[in-house]
């Protein structure tokens, strides 16, 4: 019976490696959408962790919500699944560093991660708590995608002579 | 043939072509990673682009501005207290009812330099309004007709809280009224929007000198905050000017 259930596993992981693909896609071309539209917004985001210059900052607010959006559409359309995961891993990992850093200084920011973020307003809690789990969260779906990159309906799938 | 050589045959065949299936995997890793290194790249690149390309438009630097154009002072004490407010900004507020009578009144009794510096930094907490930038204009169209506190005290005194549409130019021009800053020089300003830009810069040197929030207190060149990063209280702020003062 061991059999049947790695031969059963082995067809479900393609799929659970799908679906962590498409969700991963979403949730970098939802980050990203959210802060193209106000840049200057998205390097005070950054410049709010206190690790860079303002100068720094305003390039790395600039230049993030593009790499968001690639991302996503790179995860989207299945192209070096492995390779974008890993990417977006490593980002993530970047984050949730930060948000423990605002967290240990005592600094009160909107971790930025679906808003434009900046210091908070009087009133409005941080959750830094809440903020790394999803972070968390997100980090597995990419850890899936680095372990199991194989998926359904991708371009590697294509180009790898796959039916 | 023999059965084992035939057997021999079918197993080099299957070597060969998982030997070809691997280089194909590898093959295609390798290249579909560097397509994804460019497109990372150029995204990035866009990023960046964007950023440079951002026009701030015409900026009218109000005339009575002082610190690179960016404070309009009131009074003329030996030490400078400098303060960065965002109209929209409930803390500021807070700040303006608990300690903005002190400021005026060490500014009058000739003890501080007081300059306010109008940022916008909340702009979005406006419903798409922004009326941070366009209250910090305002009060500059303000100071060029020798108003600035009076106005700046008054958007304090009727400030909107957040994620509601602020005041319009409409009520700003109402409020100046009662004032007595009934000008057309003003109104066409505030309708304009002629010193929009102006706030965006501004704003810009404030993010620049590597402060953060609002209201952001500094005497004597120093940050000043209260325990645990807190807003300076007024007894702090007397203690650190009549330290400064010597």
């Amino acid at each position: 019976m061991e059999t049947t259930r790695q031969i059963r596993m082995a067809a479900a992981w393609p799929w659970i490696s799908t679906a962590a693909r498409l969700g991963l896609a979403a949730v970098w071309l939802v980050a990203g959408s959210l802060k193209i539209g106000d840049l200057a917004a998205s390097a005070r985001a950054v410049h709010a962790y206190q690790l860079m210059s303002y100068d720094t900052a305003k390039i790395a607010g600039a230049v993030q919500p593009f790499l968001e959006i690639a991302l996503g559409l790179l995860l989207l359309i299945g192209l070096a699944t492995r390779f974008t995961a890993a990417i977006s891993a490593a980002l993530i990992t970047i984050f949730i560093a930060g948000i423990v850093w605002a967290w240990a200084q005592g600094l009160r920011i909107d971790c930025g991660c679906f808003s434009t973020g900046g210091d908070l307003a009087a009133g409005e809690s941080t959750g830094y708590g809440v903020d790394i789990l999803r972070d968390l969260a997100f980090l597995a779906l990419s850890g899936i995608l680095v372990w199991r990159p194989r998926t359904r309906f991708s371009l590697d799938g294509v180009f790898m002579g796959e039916r | 043939m023999s059965k084992g050589s035939r057997d021999r045959a079918v197993k080099a065949r299957q070597i060969v072509a998982e030997q070809k299936a691997a280089e194909r995997r590898r093959t295609v890793t390798l290249w579909t990673s560097v397509a994804v290194v460019v497109v990372l790249f150029v995204a990035g690149l866009i990023g960046y682009t964007v950023l440079s390309g951002q026009d701030e438009g015409k900026v009218t630097t109000p005339g009575t501005a002082v610190d690179e154009g960016t404070a309009f002072a009131t009074g003329s004490g030996p030490v400078t207290v400098d303060v960065y407010e965002d109209f929209m900004c409930p803390s500021c507020g807070n700040f303006e009812a608990a300690t903005g009578p002190t400021l005026k009144r060490l500014a009058t009794d000739g003890k501080i330099t007081l300059r306010f510096h109008p940022v916008a930094i909340l702009d979005r907490f406006s419903n798409g309004t922004e009326y941070s930038t366009r209250s910090a204009a305002a009060s500059a169209a303000a100071a060029e007709e020798g108003k600035f506190t009076e106005f700046h005290d008054a958007l304090y005194a009727n400030q909107p809280a957040e994620n509601t549409d602020g005041l319009s130019d409409a009520r700003m021009i109402e409020l100046a009224a009662t004032v007595g800053l009934t000008s057309d020089t003003f109104k066409n300003a505030v309708n304009e929007g002629t010193y929009k830009a102006w706030a965006t810069r501004a704003t810009e040197t404030f993010l620049g000198r590597d402060h953060t929030g609002t209201p952001t207190i500094v005497v004597d060149g120093k940050t000043l905050t209260g325990e645990n990063n807190t807003v300076p209280s007024a007894e702090l702020i007397t203690e650190t000017v009549e330290k400064a003062a010597g």
